[in-house]
């Protein structure tokens, strides 16, 4: 398949009326390793969760494609099957369905009635998926996240990434509530599913996780748009000097969303 | 009513007289039906039976009819996997299948007419032991005019080790359906009973069918009770089961209702001895105008008795429910323990469910009780996250549906009713 692209232009996102992302131009290609930081409350995660198309948001202006695709008028699951991904900071435990075939469902949605994996090649896979993410194999047949430890939630989200030979992969604060073993663990995953037939925006507040999975871009999102790009130098200085210096050469007296007015 | 009463008498002596029963058996439908033309119609608190037609002229003196394609696969299914199954259809039976070994061992499966002209005493000491012929207008119904029925004893120190099953149809011929289950579990015995109750064709409105079971399971014997059912639209249903559990014995029912009839339901355990347990694990998924008024109930008199209650219903359409889960815990009933989940999911706004628990405790020693109750709409974020992965939302919703009720059909200890059961649910998920 060729290499995903992703364009967003001009994004505009409101929840309850308030406008949280106010204008983000950004480019995902295949290949590529995007970082967006920055301080809480500037809006990463509803940049995360509109792209998917979590209910609770509206897009309120400006387009987002995938390979040239309208991605705003795809539902959710048309976005993930055109090969979008989003690792939930808070994913949702459904009791009663089990984390196997909840996976196989997933993967059989995408590739088609007729085309279905084999019980038995998708177990294999699991397990050994499971295994080099250092998951306890009781885990193929406990109940989706019921239950499941902060850690447990993360690394199941990386499972399914790893699982679902997703295109475009959105990780969302994956970093939090990992101690350094299993984030080593995640970004490993995520280093071996690097090619050029997947990109990356990884959503991040700390650095540490960028020294594991090295960014090709790093952005910074203040008041709800990108304030400034750069390469991986960029996150290194941010891990050291903090954002005040950023804030004070843009002007920023108080960098969450709403503050400026 | 008044019109048929004379006939319907004549009616329970036709009855009496077809089956050759005996003279306390004569004697006990006879007043029963006294108590039933006695008894007046009661409102329920959230059933008002006062607007029901009670027609139960026409009774089904034979077998017409023939099997639904679906019963006939079912029954097929439980004779091939080598479990006992009988098969009463229209309250007439039509077949019994008991493998040799479970009758050497002393096991009797029979219908309940073949059981009275056989064990007789058995069955004397026992019928109406646990739910009164006067209980109720429709339990006396019940002893009046109930044909068919399951009979089943388990020896002392017996293990029944596959599930016997009682495949009940009915094809709408006929008006009055009344089934009778005793279950008799002797001292440390075990034991499976699995009923399978199939409407397979609609019945004409303004009927009644009265269906009873009544189990014993004496000191340390342990019996899992499965009541399958689909009570469809037309009729009054009333369905009554209750368990006399003795000491250190214990009672697990599951119940299912995948239907849209107006039904009066009661699973109660009367957990008389010390250290007596029971569970109910009740499922409705209701459809079209479905009425069912569920109640799970636990009665603790013995000490260290322990229940759980478990209950998940799912309503569609205009659906309109009422279950409630009931635990009284009587004066001297010390140590005794109760818990309660009613959990509730309405899939379309025109659906209504309500979770009633009770507690009433009068003894002050106990060790747990505690309850749940929750009433409320299919969770957007776990729609949103099955969809996020690819999954289209119907599919979506049937997942999340299936995740309350698999735990319940995975209790029926009998492959075949759990994928007649899940076949039933997915129909009404499609």
């Amino acid at each position: 398949m060729a290499s995903p692209h992703l364009k967003i232009d001009g994004l505009k996102v409101s929840i309850e009326d308030k406008q949280i992302v106010r204008g983000l131009d950004l480019e995902v290609k295949g290949g590529e390793i995007h970082a967006i930081m920055g301080p809480n409350g500037t809006g990463k995660s509803t940049l995360a969760s509109a792209l998917m198309g979590h209910p609770a948001y509206d897009v309120t202006g400006g387009t987002v494609t995938l390979d040239g695709q309208d991605l705003l008028e795809m539902s959710v699951d048309e976005r993930a099957r055109a090969g979008l991904f989003l690792a939930m900071q808070y994913p949702a435990e459904v009791p009663g369905v089990s984390n196997a075939n909840f996976i196989r469902t997933a993967l059989n949605a995408r590739l088609g009635e007729g085309n279905e994996v084999p019980v038995i090649k998708f177990h294999r896979q699991l397990q050994e998926k499971m295994k080099s993410l250092n998951i306890d194999p009781v885990f193929a047949e406990r109940y989706l996240n019921e239950g499941f430890s902060g850690g447990e939630k993360k690394r199941n989200e990386i499972l399914q990434m790893s699982m679902l030979n997703p295109r475009i992969v959105i990780l969302d604060e994956i970093d939090s509530g990992l101690d350094i073993d299993a984030l080593k663990i995640v970004a490993k995953a995520v280093n071996d599913l690097r090619s050029p037939e997947v990109g990356f925006l990884i959503i991040t507040h700390y650095q540490r996780l960028l020294e594991y999975i090295v960014p090709d871009y790093v952005h910074v999102m203040m008041q709800g748009r990108i304030v400034r790009s750069g390469g991986r130098e960029l996150a290194e200085k941010l891990e050291a000097q903090g954002y005040d210096w950023l804030k004070q050469e843009l002007g920023i007296e108080d960098e969450t969303v709403g503050a400026e007015a | 009513m008044t019109e048929g009463t004379s006939t319907l008498a004549s009616v329970v002596q036709e009855l009496s007289r077809k089956y050759a029963e005996p003279e306390w058996l004569k004697e006990m439908r006879e007043s029963a039906w006294n108590s039933y033309v006695n008894t007046p119609v009661v409102r329920l608190e959230k059933s008002d039976l006062s607007k029901r037609s009670w027609e139960i002229e026409n009774l089904p003196l034979d077998v017409q009819s023939t099997a639904s394609d679906a019963v006939d696969a079912l029954v097929q299914s439980i004779v091939e996997s080598g479990a006992p199954v009988l098969y009463v259809r229209d309250g007439q039976v039509v077949r019994t299948e008991v493998p040799a070994s479970l009758s050497q061992r002393g096991v009797i499966v029979t219908d309940m007419h073949t059981a009275v002209a056989q064990h007789g005493e058995l069955v004397k000491a026992h019928l109406g032991s646990v739910v009164r012929t006067d209980e109720s207008k429709w339990a006396a119904l019940n002893a009046a005019l109930w044909q068919g029925g399951a009979f089943v004893y388990v020896p002392k120190n017996t293990a029944v080790d596959v599930a016997v099953h009682f495949v009940h149809e009915d094809t709408g011929a006929g008006a009055g359906i009344a089934p009778r289950i005793l279950v008799v579990a002797d001292e440390n015995s075990s034991l499976s009973f699995v009923e399978v109750h199939v409407a397979s064709s609609e019945k004409a409105s303004g009927v009644v069918t009265s269906h009873v079971a009544e189990v014993v399971a004496k000191a340390n014997a342990r019996v899992t009770f499965v009541s399958s059912n689909q009570f469809r639209k037309g009729p009054t249903h009333f369905a009554t089961s209750r368990a006399l559990v003795h000491q250190d014995a214990s009672v697990d029912w599951v119940f299912t209702d995948v239907g849209d009839g107006y039904t009066v339901g009661l699973l109660e355990s009367e957990l008389q001895g010390s250290g007596s347990r029971s569970t109910i694990r009740a499922l409705g998924m209701g459809y079209g105008r479905q009425h069912l008024d569920l109640t799970a109930s636990m009665l603790h008199e013995g000490r260290y008795s322990t229940s759980d209650i478990v209950m998940h219903g799912v309503l569609r359409g205009r659906a309109n429910s009422i279950y409630r889960s009931s635990t009284h815990i009587f004066k001297n009933a010390v140590g005794a323990g109760s818990e309660q989940h009613d959990r509730m999911l309405m899939l379309d706004s025109t659906a209504r469910a309500d979770a009633i628990p009770m507690l009433l405790i009068d003894e002050n020693d106990v060790q747990r009780c505690g309850h749940a109750a929750s009433v409320g709409r299919i969770d957007e974020n776990q729609i949103y996250y099955l969809m996020s992965r690819g999954i289209p939302k119907p599919e979506a919703t049937k997942m999340v549906v299936w995740g309350y009720l698999q735990p319940t059909v995975d209790a029926i200890p009998s492959a075949g009713v759990r994928e007649f059961v899940s076949n039933l649910i997915d129909g009404e998920l499609a």
